[in-house]
């Protein structure tokens, strides 16, 4: 399909979703209870605080006129004021987002890295004792909690073995940051030459992101095999086989086939990552938009919770869209629902 | 540690080498939250910690030392912001000339508009600074001069000046301050939640809320130059982590740690720990207007119901001492002989029978605890299986300390029983009484009303005479402890924890350091 | 053969469905033999969660004030956490949580997916449209965010985790359920059904209920699994389950500030028995799958 057919429809596909994404969010905050003022205006509100955001929310008419104000509002990018932090919430996620980002991306970056290879081996000898391994493998993956898993490996690493600096967040208390470009630490170092900068930075990021590695892995090696082993007992697969195609040739065939699906996979597992991270930055108090939605929500910052999530559905959405662009590239006559 | 302290070396060694010798002395503390607010008459978590080093006072204490340990002297008040003064025949009228030249870090001098317009702003308000006013019976404050301030009291006051030391009500520089007034807030209170405008040693630069705050030394500071240029209250959720970083020497200073942390660091020499007895009171509180606590008897019962020494042991590992008196013993006029509630499951069982509750109380009671003080979430918790075993179905019940602290505030008081610690800032028994067992207290936080004791700490506020005043609070605590609104718990001492090579801490009142007196060297 | 072929070949075959289904799990254990470990996980926790209180050696609750934060001795094989009380008794009283949460989370998510799943793919048209926007909808959303924010807006108690985890969870089976019927619903005796006048409540839970069962039945194991992970993981965080009671996520809290400072059996031991129990229920449900959803079953 040409690229405007494939603009069209993904537009058409998103719009319905935003609005329903922006819906769940509104109603997030009124569960058990129509009248969020308490959540959002917080426990520390004055009664002119409350007038104030019961006004400008239009608390006091219908439901459907709320909605409308909102939706209004989060469009041009007002997402209320959190009562914690005195700030605006946009402000407040707009400073953290590119510090989870940066740790989403190595995270399940090498996890993707490492998860496709093994996933892939592991379905080319289905049944064969590495495959028996990687499945429980894999499966133990899924099992650990995340949190725990951060915690025991700072306990080995750090108390016990003394390898890695403290879990203190993205940059060691005597190193003073290096000046803002991209937001991130180890980057901007680098672009600085502000040399112990970058190098506090990344031997911090260092055990964050092998524990989002290890937990990103375990479904991607177990969705890749899967994926794989389907590919290998397609038609086409066969069909190279019966022609006498070499191993080789066949396994190159399995992994175009594989792409898509796998690609797309791991863009829907994403999401979930990102909830993962959070717990990950928490333990880690890496200062990022997790650590940020974590304590929003248990302080009960109601304001700053309904920003966050939808943030991150937005997130979602476009890496979605994002993935599917990259598929479209790789395979412009794959219709994909 | 290996790894920290081969870091810590080369890094350090990299930012001499880049930035030359001659720089700003930083000290970093790390603190389990970053202030929410900095308006001290409206406290939110850690306003206090803060206002404390950018608002300074009219009159302070003086130090002297006692045994090897410098502390501040009682009995020696002497003018910090104020000159001098002069006080009337009846003791009503008191007026205070002001040091001149003293400058804000914004460049405005100190004039007595300035210190009405604070004590105008606390009585508008309502609340802490209000209650200090009260409480040194202070009607009015008037501008009399550019530097002459007077203040009219509505009878005399032991007090008065103690109270003048207090953080709050503040000295603002109010032209900056004036320049963020509207028509719907007409104190500036929104700008001052996250500004500050004062003529202390520090300012506040920046703020970035569940990270850090910045604070600068003040250019233009009438007193000497800290030794601190910068100090960047840093906040690190886990306590764990903040111990971590002190022993690395990353940080130089952390927020009151716990007692298992304080053991810890004691036996550790990359850690200097300080101790003072401390005036606060931890305890467990009973809010007569529920109507399980409305009934004396049943509140008797919970306090026999807990065994105090057990509670010691298990939460402040035998460091604290037992509380018998809501004063502290380090207050003069404390009597420890009233609060006689030792453990007794027996006669527990028998006054619940009394009240009305023969087989205990079996719908549940929620403890509330936060994470506002360290010892509030192990007392509620072995508390609560204490006063299980007698029938009484506590459950134990985590809110934040926000909502705490809200909760708590004078006009609302609805939790019924709750953890928390408060203590005098000002170490004297009336104030101590006024503020936690009046019903105008602000620290009473429990809607405790008792018209008789009332009476007694009134009487006590007017009188001057010292002997006087101790015998009117010896029957007021005597009164209170029948009463037994609270399950008193302890006295947790004072600990702060610092980096070897910072000196000068001092204990004062209000718990909190100055992080003008600290040197690095 | 195709999978409508296949599963019209079943439906043709007159066994009924008891027996197919006990055929399946008695196959569990000859061809999956990690299923049937995790099974047996299982079945070791349950017995742990029934007969706890004889196991005990300690009271879980109860607080040994002078032994608070005492590494594993052999008065208390697991030590003691922060307010004295022994970690052993703890873990092994924990295990009815997981169970106490996750079966009735199951359950709840079985009770609302099913009816939700058979009605959207068999009415399909506004209904099914609009249900499944609204499942995708949710979908953006990571699930641990989701029911972290919900459980905090609506009280923290061990009933509401139980109610949020269950509602959260029901698009995944009513999405099965719903492949089902929709690959059932042209299905021969489903039209003779029809024909047959009979009332559409009676066709879907009489006729194509037993039949549309089987993927939402596999996944149980998994879903269970998930719950016991979430709930462990709010109340690490500090929502839902309050302290002093003796859940392997609130232990998991308390001890997570003991790790960086040495005192490692706080946290260790908890997480284990979750890392176990989550891991069985894996397992089991792994097996689960491959036996019960026929496409998986023609991969191996």
């Amino acid at each position: 399909m040409t690229f405007q057919r494939f603009l069209l429809r993904r537009a058409l596909m998103v719009i319905p979703l935003m609005i329903g994404v922006v819906f769940i969010t509104f109603m997030l905050v009124r569960i058990g209870g129509l009248d969020p003022v308490g959540r959002l205006a917080g426990p520390t509100a004055t009664q002119a605080e409350f007038d104030s955001i019961r006004n400008n929310l239009g608390l006091d008419q219908p439901l459907w006129k709320q909605f409308s104000i909102y939706l209004g509002n989060v469009v041009r990018g007002d997402l209320g004021e959190s009562w914690l932090s005195n700030r605006s919430v946009l402000t407040d996620i707009k400073e953290r987002a590119v510090i989870s980002l940066e740790l989403l991306f190595w995270g399940v970056g090498i996890g993707a890295l490492v998860g496709v290879p093994v996933g892939l081996r592991a379905a080319f000898r289905p049944n064969g004792r590495f495959d028996q391994f990687t499945r429980v493998l894999s499966l133990f993956g899924f099992s650990i909690p995340t949190y725990w898993l951060a915690l025991v490996m700072i306990f080995v690493f750090f108390y016990l073995l003394g390898w890695s600096p403290p879990a203190i967040g993205r940059m060691s208390m005597l190193v003073s940051p290096p000046d803002m470009i991209t937001g991130s630490y180890v980057i901007d170092g680098l672009l600085t030459a502000r040399w112990d900068a970058a190098w506090s930075a990344a031997s911090q990021l260092i055990l964050p992101v092998i524990c989002l590695a290890i937990v990103s892995a375990a479904p991607i090696i177990k969705q890749t095999r899967a994926i794989a082993i389907e590919v290998l007992s397609s038609d086409t697969v066969r069909y190279a086989h019966a022609c006498g195609l070499p191993e080789r040739n066949v396994r190159k065939l399995v992994l175009r086939n594989s792409a898509v699906p796998i690609l797309t996979y791991i863009g829907t597992e994403v999401t979930g990552l990102v909830g993962t991270m959070s717990l990950i930055e928490y333990v880690f108090a890496w200062g990022g938009l997790g650590q940020y939605g974590l304590n929003a929500i248990i302080s009960g910052d109601f304001t700053a919770v309904q920003g966050y999530v939808l943030v991150l559905a937005v997130f979602s959405v476009l890496v979605f869209i994002v993935i599917d662009f990259v598929v479209y590239l790789i395979e412009p006559r794959s219709e994909l629902s | 540690m290996n790894f920290i302290k081969k870091t810590a070396a080369a890094s350090l060694a990299l930012v001499l080498a880049t930035t030359g010798m001659a720089q700003a002395e930083t000290m970093i503390l790390a603190s389990p939250q970053v202030p929410e607010g900095f308006d001290g008459d409206a406290l939110k978590a850690h306003t206090q910690n803060v206002v404390t080093q950018v608002y300074e006072n009219l009159i302070g204490y003086g130090k002297m030392e006692v045994d090897g340990h410098t502390v501040l002297d009682p009995n020696d008040l002497r003018g910090h912001l104020a000159e001098s003064w002069t006080t009337s025949e009846d003791g009503k009228t008191w007026v205070f000339k002001l040091k001149e030249g003293v400058m804000s870090p914004f460049g405005n001098e100190l004039s007595a508009e300035d210190v009405a317009w604070g004590w105008n702003k606390s009585f508008n308000q309502k609340r802490t600074g209000n209650f200090i006013a009260r409480v040194s019976n202070v009607a009015s404050v008037e501008a009399l001069s550019k530097y002459e301030v007077q203040f009219n009291l509505s009878a005399p006051s032991a007090i008065f000046l103690s109270a003048l030391t207090l953080y709050v009500p503040g000295i603002y520089d109010t032209t900056e301050v004036k320049k963020h007034i509207t028509d719907a807030d007409p104190w500036a209170l929104e700008w001052m939640q996250s500004n500050t405008a004062g003529f202390g040693a520090y300012h506040l630069e920046s703020l970035r809320p569940d990270d850090q705050a910045v604070f600068v030394a003040n250019p233009n500071y009438f007193g000497d130059k800290p030794f601190y240029d910068k100090v960047i209250y840093k906040e690190i959720p886990s306590e764990a982590s903040r111990v971590t970083l002190l022993k690395a020497g990353q940080i130089q200073w952390i927020d009151r740690p716990s007692i298992q942390k304080v053991v810890d660091m004691q036996a550790d020499d990359s850690v200097k720990v300080e101790r003072a007895t401390s005036r606060s009171v931890a305890a467990a509180r009973m809010n007569p207007s529920c109507d399980v606590f409305s009934d004396v008897r049943v509140r008797q019962a919970f306090n026999y119901g807990v065994d105090k020494d057990a509670l010691n042991t298990a939460v402040f590992a035998g460091q604290a001492d037992i509380a018998k008196s809501i004063v502290s013993p380090i207050i003069a006029g404390s009597n420890q002989d009233y609060f006689s509630y030792d453990y007794d499951p027996e006669k527990a069982k028998a006054l619940l029978a009394e009240a009305g509750y023969p087989d205990g109380i079996k719908e549940p009671v929620e403890l509330l605890y936060s994470d506002a003080f360290w010892h509030q979430e192990p007392v509620a918790i072995q508390v609560a299986g204490m006063l299980k075993k007698i029938g009484l179905n506590v459950v134990p019940t985590r809110i934040t300390s926000s909502e705490m602290r809200a909760r708590a505030a004078p006009a609302v008081q609805d939790m019924c029983f709750f953890t928390w610690e408060d203590g005098p800032i000002v170490l004297d028994a009336v104030y101590a009484m006024y503020l936690m067992t009046h019903s105008k207290g602000v620290s009473n936080r429990a809607k405790y009303e008792n018209n008789d004791l009332d009476v007694l700490i009134d009487a006590g506020r007017q009188e001057l005479d010292t002997d006087k005043r101790m015998s009117l609070m010896n029957e007021a605590q005597k009164l209170w402890g029948a009463d037994a609104p609270w399950i008193l718990v302890s006295y947790p001492a004072t600990f702060e924890a610092m980096a070897p090579n910072v000196s000068g801490w001092v204990y004062y009142p209000d718990e909190h350091e100055r992080w003008r007196e600290l040197r690095g060297d | 053969m195709s999978d409508a072929t296949q599963t019209e070949l079943a439906h043709a075959n007159p066994l009924p469905v008891r027996a197919r289904v006990w055929n399946r799990f008695v196959g569990i254990f000859r061809l999956s033999p990690t299923g049937a470990i995790g099974l047996f996980i299982i079945l070791f926790f349950a017995l742990l969660a029934i007969f706890s209180a004889w196991i005990m050696p300690h009271d879980p609750i109860a607080a040994y004030t002078d032994k608070v934060l005492h590494p594993p001795s052999a008065e208390f094989w697991f030590g003691t956490d922060g307010n004295g009380m022994d970690v052993f008794s703890r873990v092994i009283y924990g295990a009815k949580f997981g169970f106490g949460i996750a079966i009735p989370a199951v359950i709840l998510s079985l009770v609302i997916g099913i009816p939700v799943g058979l009605i959207a793919g068999y009415r399909g048209g506004l209904l099914d449209e609009v249900l499944m926007r609204f499942v995708d909808g949710l979908r953006v959303f990571p699930s641990i965010i989701l029911a972290l924010a919900v459980v905090a807006a609506t009280g923290q108690s061990l009933l509401n985790v139980i109610l949020v985890l269950g509602v959260l969870d029901s698009p995944v089976f009513a999405r099965v359920v719903r492949a089902e019927v929709l690959g059932l619903r042209s299905s021969n005796f489903v039209e003779s059904a029809v024909a047959a006048g009979n009332p559409t409540w009676r066709i879907l839970f009489v006729h194509l209920l037993p039949n549309a069962i089987q993927g939402a039945m596999a996944q149980t194991a998994v879903r269970a699994a998930w719950a016991v992970r979430i709930s462990a993981t709010l109340a690490f965080l500090g929502v839902g389950i309050q302290a002093p009671t003796p859940e392997w996520g609130a232990m998991i809290r308390q001890g997570a500030e003991y790790m960086v400072s040495g005192q490692w059996w706080v946290a260790l031991y908890p997480g284990l028995a979750l890392i176990l129990l989550v891991f069985g229920l894996n397992l089991f449900g792994d097996g689960l799958q491959d036996l019960m959803d026929p496409r998986r079953r023609s991969a191996k």
